[in-house]
């Protein structure tokens, strides 16, 4: 992880017989190999095989070829959910990313109270994503919850809000949720590269005259790249696939405009039971990922590293 | 769980077989029932095992999950024996080959005659009998006779037309402090079915034309229905939580005692007298605009057999059945909410009741099952026209933005119906 790794640099080269190195290291890795095929390539290799078919839920399938992928192409309301869902991760990476930055360099530092308030903003990272909507349901709900009544005692409006009853409102309450249970995930990340910076170079810096912003942005930057691409793009796979908060929260309301594209694969496969078209969007979906995460890592790659 | 542990509850699961009353012919059998069957099921299945003959064993699935996880089941080998499946999916389940063929154990049965004509109709597929009638669910109106008298309404008289609905839901919301005339679920397609539909059949409406096919959402009695909701919202009679309420709400909050009107089905009869013994309320017919019309949703569930099932276990799952047929099985499912399904037991079942289980079974005799083979498609989804259309209706802050609601549901969901076909 570090960028200033001594051991690179300065090991000897060691003697070694590159054949059956080669051999020994296949070995190694077979557990892994295995574990990969397992649960990753069948998996994948299956949902293609079931994209080739109408595959009702009860019943027996039938061979249809390309026609699911024809029928996506002019599919508005799976366009329209991907281009939700684009929304939701450019505000939710912008969000999450922004503020675990700024707990990061909060909490970066050594000592007791530090270590209090890192595990304080980390705590709702290991609720679960279901259990977290619930919570926000309720609270964010008009009759029984704290939200709106919360709104009233301090001015913000006089009638009773219902949050979830418009979009923007509602969006920014997910969203808001979000960054709450997720921030602190992202922080630990980002931290472990604030932490491995050497401190001379800021002492340096400082000596020099450099504000807060030009080492933040000259050193401490340069220096995170990698652990934060790792934060990136955790971030934006991540909310591509966003599903439960919206499900629960939201039932994809109001009128629809928070059906993501994941709920609308859930939708195809287990509410109109067309597990075949719900296979053809993941494979689209899983598509649309991979470009996503390879253009973020060509764009993060240190210039250095590009070998 | 470490070594130990695992020996020796082991070591105590072979004792404990040992102890079981050795009856040869005992059987175990895995049984399924969406989370509606869970104040009539459960007393079901514990009075039938204490008979001590069988042993059926019940596990409760949340209602909007019921068909996904049995498919799932199914296709890993390990489906349930038997389940209690909700009426509108019987056709589609024995269609595609999971159910067991019950037409001859159904036709011996001496009160075959007897069974709910709804519940079989659609337990029937190609003239054998997939599915039997196992429990009836009717919808109507309950009304909160402490808030009634407090308002100074008679509350021994419900209301029996629409304009009586929202006067006296107007009554009731000027008590004020938290409480409102009327309640329903804004965004739950299920629960509007199954309690607005029948508003508009009342009154001769339809929402979908006999064979399904068509779809009448721009009919004048489906707008007036739905106009008489959004008057009743528009004019704060229902809590600002219902627009946003996916059917969380839809029982509980009547039973929280601060709502006055509120549509419903048999099963709040049996889970209001067993969990809010002291709320005082009664129960009336889903009326039409004018006096003496009501109607209701006939559901329930039938009872089916997973065609996987083994042989040696259909005498213990014949018996259950036979159980819940008999006398004492109906009087338990009936105590529980469900309306019975076997009609020549009614009087003797319905005997030391009281008057609101009458209502429930009444209200059956009148009701209606839509039928479409994309019920979950148009109707029950989340995101489907139904719901989206009633959603933005129901809340629309002007007539136009109703009008243009309701125009936008008829066209998607014919288009869902006619891609179907």
């Amino acid at each position: 992880m570090t960028p200033t790794d001594p051991t690179r640099d300065n090991a000897p080269p060691t003697p070694r017989k590159p054949r059956q190195a080669g051999w020994h290291g296949l070995f190694y890795v077979l557990p892994a190999l295995v574990l990969v095929a397992v649960f990753f390539l069948v998996p994948l290799g299956m949902t293609v095989w079931m994209s080739l078919h109408d595959w009702p839920l009860l019943g027996n399938p039938r061979w249809i070829g390309t026609a699911n992928y024809e029928r996506l192409f002019s599919d508005t309301g799976f366009w329209n959910a991907m281009r939700f869902t684009a929304q939701y991760t450019v505000v939710a990476t912008i969000g999450l990313l922004g503020v675990a930055m700024g707990l990061a360099l909060m909490v970066q530092s050594q000592g007791r109270a530090s270590s209090i308030y890192r595990t304080i903003y980390f705590l709702p990272v290991v609720t679960g994503f279901a259990s977290a909507s619930l919570l926000w349901a309720w609270l964010s709900n008009v009759d029984a919850g704290l939200f709106s009544p919360a709104a009233q005692l301090l001015g913000v409006t006089e009638n009773r809000i219902n949050l979830l009853a418009n979009f923007d409102t509602a969006f920014w309450t997910v969203t808001i949720m979000v960054v709450w249970k997720m921030a602190g995930f992202y922080m630990v990340i980002l931290m472990s590269g604030l932490q491995s910076i050497p401190t001379d170079y800021e002492e340096a810096a400082r000596i020099d005259g450099a504000s807060w912003f030009q080492r933040f942005r000259w050193i401490t930057m340069p220096l995170i790249r990698q652990p934060f691409a790792l934060a990136l793009i955790l971030c934006v796979s991540g909310s591509m696939l966003a599903f439960d908060q919206f499900y629960i929260i939201l039932n994809g309301g109001p009128r629809n405009q928070t059906v993501t594209a994941v709920y609308k694969i859930f939708n195809e496969s287990f509410v109109s039971f067309r597990l075949g078209y719900g296979s053809a969007l993941s494979v689209v979906l899983l598509i649309i990922l991979m470009i996503l995460s390879a253009i973020q890592l060509r764009l993060l790659r240190d210039k250095g590293e590009a070998k | 769980m470490n070594f130990r542990t695992v020996t020796s509850g082991l070591a105590l699961a072979t004792l404990g077989m040992g102890f079981v009353p050795g009856i040869a012919v005992a059987e175990t059998f895995s049984l399924w029932v969406r989370s509606d069957g869970s104040e009539f099921m459960p007393p079901l299945v514990e009075a039938f095992n204490a008979m001590g003959e069988h042993e059926a064993n019940l596990q409760i699935v949340p209602v909007d999950e019921l068909v996904q996880r049995y498919a799932i089941a199914s296709a890993g080998g390990s489906a349930p024996d038997a389940l209690s499946l909700d009426l509108i999916f019987t056709p589609a389940f024995a269609e595609a080959g999971q159910l067991r063929d019950m037409t001859e154990f159904t036709q011996a049965l001496p009160y075959f005659g007897d069974l709910s004509p709804a519940h079989l109709s659609v337990g029937t597929v190609n003239d054998r009998i997939f599915g039997i009638p196992f429990s009836g669910d009717a919808s109507f109106l309950l009304w909160n006779k402490d808030l009634y008298e407090q308002a100074g309404l008679d509350p021994e008289a419900g209301p029996t037309t629409w304009a009586e609905i929202e006067d006296q839901a107007r009554a009731i919301s000027e008590l004020g402090d938290e409480t409102y005339g009327f309640y329903f679920s804004g965004n739950c397609g299920g629960c509007n079915i199954f309690t607005f539909a029948p508003l508009i059949w009342a009154t001769g409406g339809d929402l979908l034309s006999a064979d399904g096919r068509t779809a009448m959402l721009n009919s004048d009695e489906v707008i007036a229905a739905i106009d008489f909701y959004r008057g009743m919202a528009t004019d704060g009679l229902v809590p600002a939580g219902s627009q946003t309420d996916s059917g969380a709400n839809f029982f509980a909050a009547f039973a929280n005692g601060n709502i006055g009107i509120s549509p419903s089905g048999s099963f709040a009869i049996g889970a209001l007298n067993n969990n809010y013994p002291d709320l005082n309320y009664g129960v009336t017919f889903l009326p039409g605009q004018e006096t003496g019309q009501f109607s209701s949703f006939a559901g329930g569930d039938n009872f089916v057999i997973s065609a996987g099932t083994d042989d040696s276990k259909i005498p213990a799952i014949e018996a259950f059945i036979e159980f819940a047929y008999s006398l004492e099985g109906q009087k338990i499912l009936v105590a529980n909410g469900a309306v019975p399904v076997r009609g020549d037991l009614a009087a003797e079942v319905f005997e030391g009741l009281d008057a609101r289980y009458l209502v429930s079974a009444e209200a059956m005799a009148n009701g209606r099952t839509p039928y479409t083979t994309v019920f979950n498609d148009i109707i029950n989804s989340r995101n489907g026209p139904w719901i989206t259309m009633l959603n933005r209706a129901f809340f629309a802050t002007s007539e136009d933005e109703m009008l243009k609601a309701i125009e936008d549901g008829q066209a998607e969901m014919q288009s869902i119906i006619d891609a179907a076909n």
